[in-house]
This record gives structure tokens, C-alpha cells and sequence, in this order.
């Protein structure tokens, strides 16, 4: 069963515009790889 | 390499990304005018960045008039420098 959200057609594919108005510091961003804090999404490690 | 060098470097690497970052953002967003003057302003201090570790360790890109004797080689590789 899936969950229909936020009146989002199924079959369909979103990209929210990006607005820029924060960044980090050019090395901050460096090691997180983006400067932008909404684009940063990093993968968490996991056992398997 | 010592630790002011490596300062130094990881500078010019932070505002290279910096500007590349907003390099990408001004691909679909030609019309902000905060992320141009961003750009615009890292890359400039990306450019003094590179001059100021040129002038005390040697060049970045082969193409550049490097003192006597050639300093390409005198460098460690990218791969042989402890970024810790």
C-alpha cells in the first residue's frame, strides 16, 4: 500500500526549485561535500 | 609537506569548490544575483589563494613560468600528501 501525500500525483517526478540563501564555509562544505546545508543528505553506515 | 603548506592548499581547494559549486547552482539559476556576486567573489579569492601558494611553493599546473630549477617535479603528488 503506498501513501498518497501533500496532493502529489502518482507517476509523476518533483524537483523543488533550490533557493539559495545559506552556505557553509568553503572548507566546511569541502568536507561534506556541498556547500549547500539543504543538499546535504550523507549516507549513515550501516552493519549488514 | 608542512602544516602551513597544507593550510594553504586545502584553501585553494576549499574556494575552487566553492565556486564550482555555485558554478552549478548559476547553471539553472542564471538569474540570482547573490550566488553571481558569490561566484564571482570566490572565484577571485580562489585566484589569490593559487598566487599565494605559487609564490612560496612552487605551481599548481605545468603551464606555468616556474623558477629555476624546474619545480613541477619538486612537489609531493596529490596522492603522496597527508591531508590530515
Amino acid at each position: 500500500m503506498y501513501e498518497v501525500s501533500q496532493n502529489l500525483r502518482l507517476a509523476r517526478a518533483y524537483v523543488p526549485f533550490q533557493i539559495y540563501n545559506q552556505s557553509w564555509e568553503p572548507l566546511e562544505g569541502l568536507m561534506r561535500g556541498t556547500i549547500f546545508p539543504e543538499l546535504y543528505f550523507p549516507y549513515r553506515k550501516r552493519e549488514y | 609537506m608542512d602544516r602551513e603548506q597544507l593550510a594553504l592548499l586545502k584553501e585553494v581547494m576549499a574556494l575552487d569548490f566553492k565556486a564550482l559549486e555555485l558554478q552549478l547552482y548559476l547553471d539553472t539559476h542564471p538569474n540570482d544575483q547573490r550566488a553571481l556576486r558569490d561566484h564571482n567573489l570566490a572565484c577571485q579569492e580562489a585566484k589569490a589563494a593559487k598566487e599565494n601558494y605559487q609564490r612560496c611553493y612552487g605551481p599548481f599546473m605545468p603551464c606555468e613560468a616556474t623558477g629555476f630549477p624546474w619545480q613541477w617535479i619538486s612537489d609531493p603528488w596529490p596522492w603522496e600528501i597527508c591531508y590530515e
